[in-house]
């Protein structure tokens, strides 16, 4: 028989942990959709994506039988969707928006990714039409998320994009007024946005991939969080390379798991398999969160001087032990710290121990950035540029990915309460500690040349 | 059929005690026996094992039961022996697939007969089987091969109805979950290996 510890370990893992897998992500390039006739257009990107994806949710019903392991979420991911919008006007929009939004809904699936643009270094026509149509569009589908890349650190910072940006923002917040801002939780701005992350809002296919795809990501951190749990629990004079070793071993586990559902997906799907996300997700549930491991290793109050360290720790971890695991790492792969999604994280900013400024310092050690914070209605453009252009430049001049999704709740002030209800979680209403005071800086605009180290030919 | 062999099996229990294995296979050595399979365990502080040899003489049940009995004290040892013949593994007579049954929950006396009657009855092979108790709560684990023409969601189902009434939880579940999340080697090489 096989050795019965780990077949013990491995129920434990499901029964105690949660073990997972976060999600499978069916990335699908609709450029060639693309038509002068966007009543053509439109059709082409329903009919692709729905004779692709239609079966991803059976498929990955059938793997969930056969391992007993819940995929938790299905999703989609579409090359940007900037480009079939070259050449036309800008009320065309929301006719591709809601071919595919449809697609989605039709296959089954609740979010598709996609409706992205890449601004770094300068807009198309395509470009500036998709991202001004942003408060239509984000107002008026259900499943369709949104994705802006407005620095990398080869091209630098374009802050022209990211004022527009913002100003469409707080617009969308306004066209959601009625679910408290809501469709700004569908649009993340990045910097350094990576090509092949499974993960929602940000999910989009890349150039640099095959024409479909399946992505992984692992599972959420209740199992990271369990076996930290456990070995401090039972050596109480653990000490932190300890605990880095057992979330590495954690890590190799779940990232194999994961990696066996893409494969056996891909194949009954008949695409490539892509890569497995190591980043461990939080969602709203207790037992769920990333913020619970800060916990477990000893950061009572999370936001606490040393909280960045465990962030550090975590995360080097979890790529330590995910990259031993598969040679098919890829995405993000690091751990989320999204507010309004990680009740650990959400508690904190209630109690006042986690603030912008410190979320700001633990995006630079793990992956994205500034996620899903409740800000005040009347929060003014420039401090969400400010937000942005701060990530922005931590990605930029690291070399890593960062990311902004903020939500401007409108009518609500700092400290009240907001609850998007599922897997987007509450929190209470946060902002920068100065929130005003760059105005001057901002206006300039332009483009922030890319770092000295990006010269490397 | 002779009782005269040359290939046998050969099973013996006994109380486990340190150099058990070693009185056992020197025996067989000492009259030119070729061990080529072996497996053992302990249950209680009860020691078994089976294993067949190839003789190159000659011998009688009875011989090689006596060689083996004199190098325990009377009446410790209990040994047995037979003819060996090619057996096909069940599972290897029709196309099946590994799953491990897990079954936790409150012991009780029974649960073994319900669960084995039932594989039995859907044609399931038991390839091993485990189970532990601590204090009033068993564990019981099953590496089981299915036809490949089973639903595995009806079984799963049907299956947790019957340990229901035992008020047990199973979990069907196909070993390359067991295998991607304990072992090391490529996920790759684990679908090539199916093929």
């Amino acid at each position: 028989m096989r050795r019965v510890d780990d077949i013990l370990n491995t129920v434990r893992m499901l029964e105690e942990g949660n073990l997972d897998v976060r999600t499978v992500t069916m990335g699908i390039n609709i450029d060639d959709c693309a038509h002068s006739d966007i009543a053509k257009a439109s059709v082409n990107v329903y009919k692709k994506i729905h004779s692709l994806a239609k079966d991803l949710v059976p498929f990955c019903d059938r793997l969930t039988t056969k391992y007993g392991l819940p995929i938790v979420n299905k999703r989609l991911a579409v090359s940007p969707a900037s480009r079939l919008l070259e050449g036309h006007r800008p009320e065309d929009a929301l006719q591709i928006a809601r071919a595919l939004d449809r697609a989605a809904a039709d296959s089954n699936i609740d979010l598709i990714g996609g409706y992205t643009a890449l601004v770094q270094k300068g807009m198309t026509n395509g470009e500036e039409i998709l991202i001004h149509s942003l408060p239509t569009v984000l107002s008026q589908t259900q499943r369709l998320c949104s994705s802006i890349n407005v620095g990398t650190s080869r091209a630098g910072i374009n802050v022209d994009a990211i004022r527009t940006v913002s100003d469409m923002i707080l617009k969308i917040a306004e066209a959601t007024r009625d679910k408290n801002g809501f469709g700004c939780a569908k649009l993340v701005v990045f910097a350094n946005i990576p090509e092949d992350n499974p993960f929602m809002a940000g999910a989009f296919l890349g150039a640099g991939e095959a024409s479909s795809v399946i992505n992984v990501g692992v599972s959420g951190p209740g199992v990271v969080k369990r076996a930290v749990e456990s070995l401090v629990k039972d050596h109480p004079d653990v000490t932190l390379d300890e605990i880095a070793e057992v979330v590495k071993h954690t890590a190799f586990r779940v990232t194999r798991t994961g990696e066996l559902i893409g494969r056996e997906a891909a194949a009954l799907l008949n695409v490539s398999f892509g890569v497995v996300d190591l980043s461990l997700a939080p969602t709203p549930k207790v037992g769920d969160s990333v913020g619970e491991i800060y916990q477990a290793m000893g950061i009572r109050k999370i936001g606490a001087p040393g909280t960045t360290a465990a962030v550090a720790l975590l995360n080097d971890a979890v790529k330590k032990g995910g990259i031993f695991a598969s040679a098919a790492v890829g995405g993000l792969s690091g751990a989320f710290i999204p507010v309004m999604e990680d009740h650990a994280l959400a508690e904190a900013i209630k109690e006042g121990t986690l603030t912008i400024e410190k979320l700001e310092a633990m995006t630079a050690v793990c992956s994205v950035g500034l996620d899903m914070i409740a800000l005040p209605g009347d929060v003014e453009a420039s401090t969400i540029s400010g937000m942005i252009l701060d990530e922005a430049a931590i990605g930029v001049f690291t070399g890593k990915t960062t990311a902004v999704r903020v939500i401007p709740v409108p009518g609500k002030k700092i400290g009240d309460f907001v609850d998007f209800g599922g897997l987007f979680g509450s929190s209470c209403i946060a902002n920068a500690a100065c929130p005003d005071g760059n105005k001057c800086f901002i206006e300039h605009g332009g483009h922030i040349p890319a770092p000295i180290n990006s010269l490397r030919n | 059929m002779t009782d005269d062999l040359t290939r046998c099996v050969i099973s013996v229990l006994a109380p486990d005690s340190i150099g058990i294995i070693k009185r056992i296979t020197s025996a067989i050595t000492d009259l030119g026996g070729d061990i080529d399979g072996m497996s053992q365990t302990v249950i209680h502080g009860y020691f078994t094992v089976i294993l067949t040899a190839e003789f190159q003489t000659v011998y009688t049940k009875e011989q090689i039961r006596d060689a083996i009995l004199n190098n325990f004290e009377p009446g410790d040892a209990s040994v047995m022996i037979r003819h060996f013949e090619e057996i096909p593994p069940p599972s290897q007579i029709r196309k099946t697939d590994r799953y491990i049954l897990t079954l936790t929950g409150k012991d009780r006396p029974g649960i073994l007969k319900t669960v084995t009657s039932y594989l039995a009855d859907n044609n399931i092979n038991i390839e091993d089987y485990f189970f532990t108790i601590q204090g009033d709560h068993v564990t019981h684990i099953g590496e089981v091969s299915v036809p490949s023409e089973i639903d595995i969601k009806q079984l799963q189902g049907e299956l947790q109805t019957l340990v229901s009434s035992i008020d047990l939880v199973a979990t069907l579940q196909h070993e390359f979950l067991f295998r991607a999340a304990n072992d090391i080697f490529s996920i790759r090489q684990l679908f090539k290996m199916k093929k």
